[in-house]
C-alpha cells in the first residue's frame, strides 16, 4: 500500500503542475487552452535537444524550455487570442482558435522533431528502497522540483504585485480594470506564465517518461479532467484536482485490479457522478 | 417576416436543394469523381451530428460529447441489424430514439452543470461510451461488429420504394442521396424548432436560466428535451455511417470526433442554424482537398483554421451578416 | 446553405486546387505506376504509418534512380500516393476512395483493425488489393479476398515465442498487460489463449491501461507483485514500450518482458537504457546476422533521406517489394486484381533482404486463413541488447 500512495503522490505532483498552467490561463482569459498539451510536448523536446543532444546541464535545458514557452505563450496571446477575444461575440469562440493552435503545434512538432518517442539520460541514478517501498531517485527529485515550482507559483500569486493583479483579474476583470490594473498586460503575462508552466513540466518529465510528438492532445484532455475535478479557474482547485486524479489512478488501478478491463470505465463514471453532485468541482467558481 | 424576405428564403432553399440533389450529382457524373460521393456523404452525416451539438450550444451548453451518441447510435443499429436481423431502415429511427432515451437518463444529472464543467463531463462521456463498447458482450468488445449488410429494399404493398443498396453499381451514390436527404430533413427540423415557441424558450434559457425559470419555464425539462434531440441527431448520423463502413469498432467515434463536431459549429458560426453544415463542409472537405500536400497537410490545414478564426471569429456565416446576428 | 456560402466553399476549393497543382510531382520519362498508402502519419500513433510511408518512399526512390522497374516489357517509375487517415476509420474510407479515384489497385495499410475493416467494402467494390497491418482473421478468410496481411500476426508469433521461452528459459507463468483499445486487446486475448494452450500459468490477463498513460508505475505495481516469469506487452505501441519496461524494472521486476509487435532499438535505448536489455520483440530482416547487402543499402538510403532509420521498417520494407515482384511475375495484374489473386498462389521470388540466398518471397496463410492472404515475412525474434537487436531465433509462418 505504501507503494500505491507514493505512486499517487508522485503522479499528483506532476499533474498538479500541469493543471496549474491550464487553470491560470482559464482564470485570466476564460480561454480553455486546447494547446496546453502541445506546449508540454514542446517543453519536453526543448529539454531533449539541449540536455539530451547538446549535453548541456539539465538546469540550463529546463530554463531554455521555460523561456521558449513563455515567449511562445506571449506571442500567441498578443497576436491571436487577444484579437479573437476582442472581435468575437461569444468568448467560447476561442476554443476553435485554441484547437487550431493545438493542431498547428502538433504538425510543427511532428515535422521538426519526428514521429519517434524520445528520451534523455537519467538526471540521477539509483533507487530509493525502504521496507516495501521502491522509488527511483530521479522520480523523487522530479516530484520535489514539481512541488517546489508549485509553492513558488503560489507564493508569487500571493505576495507579489503581478500576482495580486492577476488574482484580482481572475475574480472580476472589469472591476480590476476600473481599479487601474492594466488587464491587457497582465493577460499577456498570465498567458506566458501558463505556457511556461506547461513547458516546465514537460521538460521535467522528459527525464522520466520521455516525449513524443503525438501526446499533446491526450495530455490536454487529462489536464481538463484535473481542472474539472478541482474546479476551474482556481489555483487550489487545480492542485487538488491534480493530486486527486493521481491518487485515483494509483489507488483505483490497484483496488480495481481484479475487475481488469473495466477499471478506467469505473474511474470515469465515478468522475461523472462526482461532478453531478458537485457541479463546480471541489472549489471552482461557477461559470456559465 | 416580410414578403421579400420570405421570397429570399424560398429562393435560398431552392438553390440549396438544386445544388445538393441535382448539381452535385451531375458534376460528379461529368467529372467522374465518384469518390466525392463518399466524402460528401460524410460531410452530410457529420453535419447532422454537428447540428445536434449546435442545438446544445443554443441552450447555452458547450457539448464535447456528441461522439458518444454517434457511437451509441451506430452500435444500436449494428446490433439490431446483425444480431436481431432487423432491416436497416427500421433500425435507423430506433437507434436515434435509443440515443434520445439514453441521453435523457444521462442528461438529467449532467445538464445541471454549466460552462466548462459541462464540456468536460461530456468529454469524459465520450470516453465512457468507448470503454463501455469495449466491455460489453453485445457489442462484441474489442473485435467490433463487421460484415454488416448494406441497407435492403423498402417495399410497401409490393411496390419497391427504395431499391436495395447492393443493386447499385456505385454503392456510394444511394448513400449520398440518403445522407443528403437526412441532412436536409434534420436541418429543416432544426430550423423549424428554433423558430417555434420552444426555440424561443431555448434562446431564453441560453440568456439566463434563472430568469427563464422564474417566468415559469420548466428549465430542467426543456434542457433534457434539447439534449435528447441533439443526441437523436448524433445517433442518426452514427447509424448511417456504420451502414457505409459496414463495420463498427469502439474507436469508430472518439474524443477527436466529439471535438470536431464542436469545432464545426464554431467555424460555421454559433448564431446560424446552418452554421454546422458549412463548418463541417469546410473542416472535413478541407482536409481531403489537402491530401496531396503530404506531410504538410496538417500544418496547412491548421494554419488556415487559425487564419479563418482571426478574420471571422464569429464563424464563416458572419461574413455577410455583420450586425443581424441571429438566425 | 445559401448561395453566398456556396461561393465561399468554392473559393476554398479553388485555393486547395492551386495547392494541389503546386504539389504535383515532376514529370518523368517512364510511365508512372502508382502505389497507394492509407494509414496514420499524424497524432499519437504517427510512428506506425510513418515507418510504412518512409519505407515505400525510400524503396521507390531507389528503384527510380536506377531507371525504374521493369514489369513485362515496360519500365515504370514508382509513385507512392499517401493518405493520412489520422487513425480514424471514417477517414480511412475516404482515403481508399481517393485511391480508387486515382486508379490505384495496390494499397499498403491501414495500420489498425477498425480502419482495415472499414475500407473493406470500398476495396472490394473498386478492385483494390490492400495490405493492412491489422490482425482480425475475418479480413483474410473467405468471403473476404482483397486483403493481404502485411506482417506476422500476433497469434502466429506469440505461440512461437512462448514455446521458445518455455523450453529455453524455463518460463512457467505469464502476465499480460494491454492498452484498452481494439488492437491490443484482441492481441492479448489471442496471446492468453496461446499461453494456456502451451500449459503456461496465466497470472494476469485483464490488466489494461489508457493509451495516453505516461507513467506506467501504477498500472504495473499490482502485476509486478504477482511476480510472473514473463510479462507480455500485448500490441504495445513503440512509444509506450520503453516506458512500460522502465517502470517494471524500477519496480523490481526480474522476469522476462516480451511483445509480438515490431519495435525500434533507438527508442528503447533512449527511453529505458540498459533496463531494456533482454527485451524480446519481433522484426523482419532486422539483425546484421541475417540481413543482406541490399538491406544494408536500404537502411543507408532511408537514413540519408530521413535523417534516422526506424527499425520497424525492417518489416515494413516488404509490402512494396511484394507488390512489385508479384506484378513482375504477372504483368497483367497491373490493371487486374483478379490476375493478382491467381498469381498469389504459385508466386515465388528471391528475398533480397536476407543473407540466406535460399530465402523466398511467397504468400502464406493457409493455416490461419484457409487461403494465401499473408506476406511471408521471416518471423525473426529479437532480443534487445545495449542499443541493438540480436537474433534469438528465426521461424517461418505457413
Amino acid at each position: 500500500m505504501e507503494q500505491v500512495i507514493a505512486n499517487g503522490l508522485y503522479l499528483g505532483a506532476q499533474y498538479a503542475l500541469i493543471a496549474l498552467g491550464l487553470t491560470l490561463i482559464f482564470a485570466l482569459m476564460n480561454v480553455l487552452n486546447f494547446a496546453h498539451g502541445q506546449m508540454y510536448v514542446l517543453g519536453g523536446f526543448v529539454v531533449y535537444e539541449v540536455y539530451g543532444l547538446m549535453k548541456l546541464p539539465f538546469v540550463v535545458a529546463l530554463i531554455a524550455a521555460a523561456a521558449t514557452l513563455a515567449v511562445l505563450g506571449a506571442v500567441l496571446e498578443r497576436f491571436l487570442f487577444r484579437t479573437v477575444i476582442r472581435r468575437s461575440e461569444r468568448e467560447e469562440s476561442t476554443m476553435l482558435l485554441a484547437a487550431g493552435v493545438a493542431y498547428f503545434l502538433d504538425a510543427a512538432i511532428l515535422l521538426i522533431f519526428g514521429e519517434k518517442q524520445r528520451g534523455v539520460r537519467k538526471i540521477v541514478n539509483g533507487v530509493f528502497m525502504w521496507d516495501n517501498l521502491i522509488l527511483p531517485w530521479d522520480r523523487i527529485l522530479v516530484a520535489g522540483l514539481a512541488i517546489a515550482f508549485i509553492v513558488a507559483f503560489i507564493l508569487m500569486m500571493q505576495y507579489t504585485k503581478p500576482g495580486r493583479a492577476m488574482r484580482a483579474m481572475a475574480q472580476d476583470r472589469t472591476a480590476a480594470q476600473l481599479m487601474g490594473v492594466p488587464v491587457a498586460f497582465y493577460g499577456l503575462v498570465g498567458f506566458a506564465l501558463g505556457a511556461m508552466l506547461a513547458g516546465l513540466v514537460g521538460g521535467l518529465l522528459v527525464t522520466i517518461t520521455g516525449v513524443n510528438s503525438g501526446i499533446g492532445g491526450p495530455i490536454s484532455i487529462k489536464a481538463f479532467m484535473m481542472v474539472m475535478i478541482g474546479g476551474a479557474g482556481v489555483v487550489g482547485g487545480a492542485i487538488a484536482g491534480g493530486f486527486i486524479l493521481g491518487m485515483l489512478e494509483s489507488v483505483g488501478l490497484t483496488v480495481l485490479h481484479s475487475y481488469g478491463d473495466v477499471t478506467y470505465l469505473v474511474i470515469f463514471i465515478a468522475m461523472m457522478i462526482f461532478l453531478a453532485i458537485r457541479p463546480n468541482g471541489l472549489m471552482g467558481k461557477p461559470w456559465g | 417576416m416580410t414578403n421579400s424576405r420570405r421570397a429570399g428564403s424560398v429562393a435560398a432553399v431552392a438553390v440549396f436543394l438544386a445544388a445538393v440533389f441535382v448539381a452535385i450529382p451531375l458534376a460528379i457524373a461529368a467529372t467522374g469523381r465518384t469518390d466525392l460521393y463518399y466524402t460528401l456523404s460524410s460531410v452530410a452525416l457529420l453535419a447532422i451530428a454537428s447540428g445536434g451539438v449546435w442545438l446544445t450550444f443554443y441552450i447555452g451548453r458547450i457539448n464535447i460529447g456528441q461522439g458518444a451518441w454517434a457511437l451509441v447510435g451506430g452500435y444500436a443499429s449494428a446490433v439490431l441489424v446483425t444480431t436481431y436481423g432487423w432491416s436497416f431502415w427500421l433500425s435507423l429511427p430506433v437507434a436515434g430514439l435509443f440515443c434520445a432515451l439514453m441521453s435523457m437518463l444521462v442528461g438529467l444529472p449532467i445538464l445541471r452543470l454549466r460552462g466548462v464543467y459541462f464540456s468536460m463531463v461530456t468529454l469524459v462521456l465520450t470516453e465512457v461510451a468507448r470503454l463501455t463498447a469495449l466491455a460489453l458482450p453485445i457489442t462484441n468488445g474489442a473485435r467490433g461488429i463487421t460484415s454488416i449488410p448494406t441497407p435492403g429494399a423498402i417495399r410497401l404493398f409490393g411496390v419497391t420504394l427504395v431499391p436495395g443498396f447492393e443493386t447499385f453499381a456505385n454503392r456510394n451514390a444511394p448513400f449520398y442521396f440518403l445522407s443528403a436527404a437526412m441532412m436536409t430533413l434534420c436541418f429543416a427540423g432544426l430550423w423549424r424548432l428554433v423558430h417555434s415557441r420552444l426555440g424561443r424558450l431555448f434562446a431564453a434559457m441560453r440568456q439566463n436560466e434563472e430568469l427563464a425559470s422564474s417566468m415559469g419555464v420548466n428549465v430542467p425539462l426543456l434542457r433534457v428535451v434539447a439534449y435528447a434531440i441533439s443526441s437523436f441527431l448524433g445517433g442518426i448520423g452514427g447509424a448511417i455511417f456504420v451502414a457505409i463502413a459496414q463495420s463498427i469498432y469502439p474507436s469508430s467515434f472518439t474524443i477527436n470526433d466529439s471535438v470536431n463536431f464542436m469545432l464545426n459549429c464554431f467555424l460555421g458560426g454559433l448564431g446560424f442554424v446552418f452554421g454546422p453544415m458549412l463548418g463541417t463542409l469546410v473542416l472535413y472537405f478541407g482536409w481531403d482537398l489537402l491530401f496531396q500536400t503530404g506531410q504538410y497537410q496538417l500544418l496547412i490545414y491548421s494554419g488556415v483554421m487559425i487564419l479563418l478564426m482571426l478574420v471571422l471569429p464569429n464563424g464563416l456565416l458572419s461574413l455577410r451578416w455583420p450586425s443581424r446576428g441571429r438566425p | 446553405m445559401t448561395s453566398h456560402s456556396t461561393v465561399r466553399a468554392g473559393l476554398f476549393g479553388l485555393a486547395s486546387l492551386i495547392a494541389l497543382a503546386a504539389a504535383a510531382p515532376a514529370d518523368a520519362a517512364n510511365p508512372v505506376l502508382k502505389v497507394g498508402f492509407v494509414g496514420v502519419t499524424s497524432g499519437p500513433a504517427a510512428a506506425w504509418g510513418t515507418s510504412n510511408v518512409r519505407s515505400m518512399q525510400t524503396l521507390a526512390e531507389w528503384w527510380n534512380s536506377q531507371g525504374g522497374v521493369k514489369i513485362g516489357d515496360k519500365t515504370y517509375d514508382i509513385d507512392v500516393v499517401t493518405f493520412d487517415d489520422q487513425k480514424d476509420p471514417k477517414r480511412a474510407i475516404a482515403g481508399m476512395e481517393k485511391m480508387a479515384q486515382e486508379g490505384i489497385h495496390y494499397v499498403v495499410g491501414p495500420n489498425v483493425d477498425d480502419g482495415a475493416a472499414a475500407v473493406r467494402p470500398v476495396a472490394e467494390k473498386a478492385g483494390i488489393i490492400y495490405f493492412p497491418y491489422a490482425f482480425p482473421k475475418e479480413l483474410y478468410t473467405k468471403p473476404a479476398s482483397n486483403a493481404v496481411l502485411g506482417m506476422v500476426a500476433s497469434y502466429q508469433s506469440g505461440p512461437a515465442i512462448y514455446k521458445y521461452l518455455k523450453e529455453k528459459k524455463g518460463v512457467k507463468s505469464v502476465a499480460f498487460v494491454a492498452a484498452n483499445e481494439s488492437d491490443p486487446l484482441s492481441q492479448r486475448d489471442s496471446g492468453v489463449a496461446a499461453a494456456k494452450a502451451l500449459g503456461l500459468t496465466v497470472v494476469a490477463d485483464k490488466d489494461t491501461y489508457q493509451n495516453d498513460t505516461r507513467d506506467f508505475t501504477p498500472v504495473l505495481t499490482p502485476i509486478v507483485k504477482l511476480n510472473p516469469d514473463l510479462l507480455v506487452l500485448s500490441g504495445v505501441a513503440p512509444a509506450n514500450a520503453p516506458l512500460l519496461i522502465r517502470s517494471a524494472r524500477e519496480l523490481g521486476f526480474k522476469g522476462l518482458i516480451s511483445t509480438e509487435t515490431a519495435q525500434d532499438a533507438k527508442v528503447l535505448e533512449e527511453g529505458a537504457g540498459e533496463l531494456a536489455n533482454g527485451f524480446i520483440s519481433v522484426g523482419g530482416a532486422s539483425t546484421p546476422a541475417i540481413r543482406s547487402k541490399a538491406m544494408e543499402e536500404f537502411i543507408a538510403r532511408y537514413t540519408k533521406k530521413f535523417g534516422e532509420y526506424n527499425d520497424e521498417s525492417n518489416t515494413k520494407v516488404y509490402a512494396l517489394q511484394y507488390i512489385i515482384d508479384t506484378l513482375k511475375a504477372d504483368p497483367k495484374a497491373i490493371d487486374s486484381v483478379d490476375e493478382f489473386k491467381k498469381t498469389i498462389d504459385g508466386f515465388s521470388a528471391a528475398n533480397p533482404y536476407l543473407k540466406d540466398e535460399s530465402a523466398k518471397l511467397h504468400y502464406v496463410g493457409d493455416t490461419s486463413f484457409g487461403q494465401k492472404r499473408q506476406l511471408a515475412v521471416p518471423l525473426v525474434v529479437n532480443e534487445y541488447k545495449d542499443g541493438k537487436f540480436e537474433t534469438l531465433f528465426v521461424a517461418n509462418v505457413d
